[in-house]
């Protein structure tokens, strides 16, 4: 059966929600599902913006054959070409043989690419600034280069002001029957999955998103829905999201809080980040998660990095190098251009303690505008109570940097 | 071909060394032991227009050739190697780069003037960091609006305080090396530029050589001389001609020492006859006459060269580097051949001996000389397997706070230091006696020669006392003026300061100073100019005359008598902001590629520090071949 609901009058959310997969992107864990979206337009003409995963595309024919009551489907916008959205395109061509395919150059090359038998349909490759009328709508092209893939577009609405957005503004964890910003308590149950969604995926395109930003600044006033491919339709408090998007795509901290993250192998590296945090908070710094990056998917850890100003990073030494998890969690933020973070250090080692000082270089020279305070615990195996003056200034040091940041 | 002077050039030869006999020689002692600056001999050079004899007629010049320009320096070197400097200076380094880069309104302006010799001209290029290396050169010039703001120090500067005229190198494009360096024309008397030190040289001391302070010079936009980012090759290209100069000046030094030690062996009676028909100084005169001769030919054909418009960079070099070694020999055998009596101070021999020196080291060490040689030899050096990363140097006393207090009257700035130190963990209700050993001090309070008078010293003592700290001085307040005992002096050759709170009273802050405090935990700076090294390596700085802040800062600090310090326990120093490069990054939108103008893109035989806007048109993508109009600032 059909599961639809109604964006606006004339535009229905035709997309379906996934419960099965483990792994999005086959990296990232998914507890909570994950939705993909896709939007049918019922206007003189009927327009199918994006289609949906592979494993959900049998619900998205049903939404689509349900609403066009027998007719043929006219358009298929597609905005971002990754499977994930994009799948299910050969199947939509199959059944709807005279549909018209509206897309990018660079869309239309990783279709081919991807073994999608597009040529013998209209293929209509628009650039940015292109309109296109579909009756009573009429659509702008805008494109969203490396947000996160080249290929991508964004869609304006210019009749009814929605932005079919890509997987900008997207989320992780399933609709499961809502679907508008509104119907959900985005600030309580989403906005950490949001944020692992962007972060992860889009983060590091910071400069790209920013572009984009930028251009649709120019929409803002005409700005009604933002339709994303994945998570809830945005109808209302727009400024909420953008600033979020402000933040992570400047890499810019959402707040003032230390994240402690540690590395410990027997539980003493796990002692001295217990200690330091009761000591931040004898301190008054009670904004403080902690971690065990073994025991934590390195995509909570990087969103969590991206939110918090401060980041304690507490690592045994291992075979002379940082501890293998710490040095992925390391690399995975190098790879997301995170910038604009100020570190303190924890190190540990039995014999020859080199974590301190290779992470510390890492920070330094494979990152951009991190800053790492001079102050440094150094434990020799565990935490001695002769080093209690040592953590109190570390602790010290984190409470003063964090209160004149 | 005939290897030899034309009769004007001997004329004009004649003509030069009258002048140097007459006007010139008789005070050479006096300049030399006095550290006096020739300005009536240069005001007479400049009316008989030698000034400018190798600019054309219509800029004012005299017309000749760059042969008699050699001929002038080496004769007037002949007799006082510091006079021939002044010339030297003037002529190719203060004057030549506006007559070959300055557009026409420019050359009016200021090259007329120059050639005439109504105006002196002079050249700043090096720095305390840049030495050889301009590649250091830490000098900036911001452009705002119609101006530039132009901030930095150069160091031992010829005619440095005496010029008009001053043709400067600074940064306008900063983080990418030589490429980012512009050359812009400084006139003597703009607000904001000063002169510093005036260095007590070990010979051509009738030469001024001094420091040149810029704070805040606003230098009109027409003064750039060529494009921005000309400025590194301007300078190699002047420095090219300016080698005939200094060559000029070497073979004047040596030939005049020459000349004496001749007549002096030919009159010098041992074992029955002179000296001269000794084998052994017949034998070192010949040897001397020989090198003279080469030297010579090196040069004049260097000059013609350059006369001609063909390249002369190879040559010049060759000139400068072989007349100023052979000037070390042949100044060295005139003194040995005078004996005792040329080692007695009022000898010409033992001031040429002294004068001959600084030619192997100005306008490009003889160790740069034969780096400029063996290229023009060998070619680039073949690319080494990894380019090297642009770093630039920290400050020596590594990464400091840098809160200069600007804001508020002197009365509030101070208040504010002294608040930050308290913040900081300084408790000044106890301290130490007067006279600790500086290696064993927690805290010292330090004087410069900024603070002038022997008697402001009363400040820095008090203010040591409020302070509880132990007084220190920079070297030259110990050594020169000797206003506390060498042991208290501060540096890398002194004491090294291992404490926590470092005062610096009116010092600049020369290198080795630097190093010696940089374990410091907290530096402050106390300095009325802005520049000072010592800023860029304090925590806390206040610029102002110290005889106004110290009083005040005694007073904030003061809490009457001390208690005795309890055990030094080092106070951690603060973590500074990591700094954002001021380059951007551009970045793909194929494929998200970032270039990093400090890596360039060395596959692609793209250089480290090549800016973005700088790559070639068709340059592309090396991931994935997308176009340069298809990457996005970041």
């Amino acid at each position: 059966m059909h599961c639809v609901r109604n964006v606006t009058e004339d535009l229905y959310w035709v997309g379906a929600n996934d419960h099965r997969l483990a792994l999005f992107e086959n990296i990232h864990p998914i507890p909570r599902g994950v939705s993909y979206n896709a939007y049918l337009l019922k206007d003189e003409q009927s327009v199918l913006f994006d289609t949906i995963d592979w494993s959900a595309c049998r619900q998205l024919l049903e939404n689509i054959e349900y609403l066009l009551e027998g007719k043929d489907l006219d358009v298929l916008v597609i905005n971002h070409m990754e499977p994930d959205h994009g799948a299910s395109i050969e199947e939509i061509l199959i059944r709807y043989p005279k549909v018209k395919v509206v897309s990018t150059e660079k869309s239309f090359m990783l279709m081919r690419q991807f073994g999608f038998r597009i040529d013998s349909h209209e293929l209509v490759e628009v650039k940015e600034g292109d309109t296109m009328s579909f009756g009573k709508h009429t659509v702008t092209f805008v494109a969203a280069p490396m947000v996160h893939w080249p290929e991508a577009m964004v869609t304006f609405d210019l009749t009814d002001g929605v932005l079919f957005a890509a997987d900008a503004f997207g989320s992780f964890i399933a609709l499961d029957g809502k679907l508008f910003n509104d119907e959900v308590n985005f600030d309580r149950d989403w906005i950490a999955e949001a944020r692992r969604y962007y972060t992860n995926i889009v983060g590091k395109y910071g400069p790209h998103v920013q572009a984009l930003l930028t251009k649709a600044g120019g929409l803002v006033d005409q700005l009604k829905y933002i339709c994303p491919l994945h998570g809830p339709v945005w109808r209302n408090d727009f400024g909420y999201i953008l600033d979020k998007y402000q933040h992570w795509s400047s890499y810019e901290p959402e707040e003032k809080a230390v994240m402690v993250v540690y590395a410990s192998m027997y539980g003493n590296t796990e002692a001295a980040a217990q200690a330091l945090c009761a000591k931040l908070a004898e301190r008054g710094v009670t904004n403080t998660v902690l971690y065990d990056v073994s025991n934590t998917h390195v995509s909570y850890l990087i969103s969590e990095t991206f939110r918090v100003s401060h980041i304690v990073l507490a690592s045994v030494t291992y075979n002379l190098g940082i501890y293998p998890v710490m040095h992925n969690y390391l690399m995975d933020m190098k790879a997301l251009n995170l910038q604009n973070r100020t570190f303190a250090i924890v190190e540990n080692g039995s014999w020859a303690c080199r974590s301190g000082d290779l992470m510390q270089k890492f920070l330094d020279e494979e990152m951009k505008c991190m800053t790492v305070l001079n102050e440094r615990l150094s434990l020799a195996s565990s935490l001695s109570e002769d080093k209690e003056d040592e953590l109190d200034l570390l602790a010290d040091a984190i409470a003063d940097d964090l209160k004149n940041s | 071909m005939y290897f030899k002077t034309t009769a004007e050039h001997e004329a004009f030869r004649a003509q030069v060394r009258e002048f140097a006999e007459s006007e010139v020689k008789p005070y050479t002692f006096l300049w030399d032991k006095e550290n006096e600056f020739p300005r009536e001999v240069v005001k007479k050079m400049g009316k008989l227009g030698w000034l400018g004899v190798p600019f054309p007629k219509e800029y004012g010049g005299a017309g000749m050739d760059a042969m008699s320009y050699a001929i002038a320096v080496e004769e007037l070197s002949r007799v006082d190697g510091g006079v021939g400097v002044i010339l030297s200076a003037h002529v190719s380094l203060g004057s030549w780069p506006i007559f070959a880069f300055g557009t026409e309104e420019q050359k009016k302006k200021y090259l007329v003037p120059l050639a005439k010799g109504e105006k002196l001209g002079a050249f700043g290029l090096t720095e305390p960091n840049a030495g050889s290396d301009a590649g250091g050169t830490e000098t900036t010039a911001v452009l705002q609006g119609d101006h530039y703001l132009l901030n930095g120090e150069k160091i031992f500067i010829t005619n440095g305080g005496e010029a008009d005229t001053y043709v400067v190198f600074a940064v306008t494009t900063p983080d990418i090396g030589t490429r980012g360096i512009s050359a812009f024309i400084v006139e003597k008397g703009w607000p904001g530029f000063e002169f510093g030190d005036h260095y007590d040289k070990m010979g051509i001391r009738s030469s001024a050589t001094a420091q040149l302070l810029f704070n805040d010079v606003k230098v009109p936009k027409e003064n750039l001389l060529g494009k921005e980012g000309e400025g590194f090759k301007i300078a190699m290209a002047t420095l090219d001609g300016g080698r005939i100069g200094i060559a000029s000046q070497a073979l004047g030094i040596a030939q005049g020492a020459f000349e004496s030690a001749v007549e002096y062996a030919k009159d010098r009676v041992q074992f029955d006859k002179p000296i001269a028909f000794q084998q052994a100084i017949s034998f070192k005169i010949a040897d001397m006459a020989t090198k003279l001769r080469c030297a010579r030919l090196l040069i004049y054909s260097a000059a013609d060269l350059k006369e001609h418009h063909e390249p002369y960079g190879m040559e010049s070099a060759m000139a400068k580097q072989y007349a100023s070694d052979i000037a070390l020999e042949v100044t060295n055998d005139a003194l040995q051949i005078y004996g005792g009596t040329g080692y007695l101070r009022g000898m010409d021999v033992e001031r040429m001996y002294r004068d001959a020196k600084i030619t192997t080291i100005y306008e490009g060490t003889n160790e740069i000389q034969r780096v400029v040689i063996a290229s023009h030899i060998l070619g680039k050096e073949p690319k080494s397997a990894a380019a090297p990363l642009m770093k630039k140097a920290g400050p020596v006393t590594g990464a400091r706070k840098k809160m200069i207090l600007k804001e508020g009257t002197a009365q509030e700035r101070v208040n504010a230091l002294a608040e930050s130190l308290k913040r900081d963990g300084y408790d000044f209700t106890v301290g130490i006696p007067i006279d600790t050993p500086i290696t064993k001090a927690e805290r010292v309070v330090s004087a410069g020669k900024g603070i002038g008078e022997k008697k402001n010293m009363k400040l820095v003592e008090n203010l040591a006392k409020a302070a509880g700290a132990a007084l220190g001085s920079s070297r030259p307040v110990a050594e020169t003026l000797r206003y506390v005992p060498i042991n208290r002096y501060v540096g890398m050759s002194g004491q090294k300061f291992m404490g926590n709170l470092y005062i610096a009273c009116g010092i600049s802050g020369a290198i080795q100073h630097l190093k010696g405090i940089k374990d410091a935990s907290t530096i402050v700076a106390i300095n009325k100019n802005a520049n000072a090294p010592i800023f860029k390596n304090c925590d806390y700085g206040i610029v102002g005359d110290v005889a106004e802040i110290l009083p005040l800062l005694t007073a904030a600090l003061d809490t009457g008598e001390k208690k005795p310090a309890p055990p030094m326990k080092k106070i951690k120093r603060a973590t500074p902001k990591k700094e954002r490069p001021s380059y951007k990054f551009h970045i793909c939108n194929g494929c998200g590629y970032e270039y990093d103008p400090s890596k360039g893109d060395p596959d692609n035989d793209i250089a480290p520090g090549t800016m973005f806007d700088k790559l070639p048109e068709d340059w592309v993508c090396p991931e994935c071949a997308e176009a340069k109009e298809n990457f996005i600032e970041a």
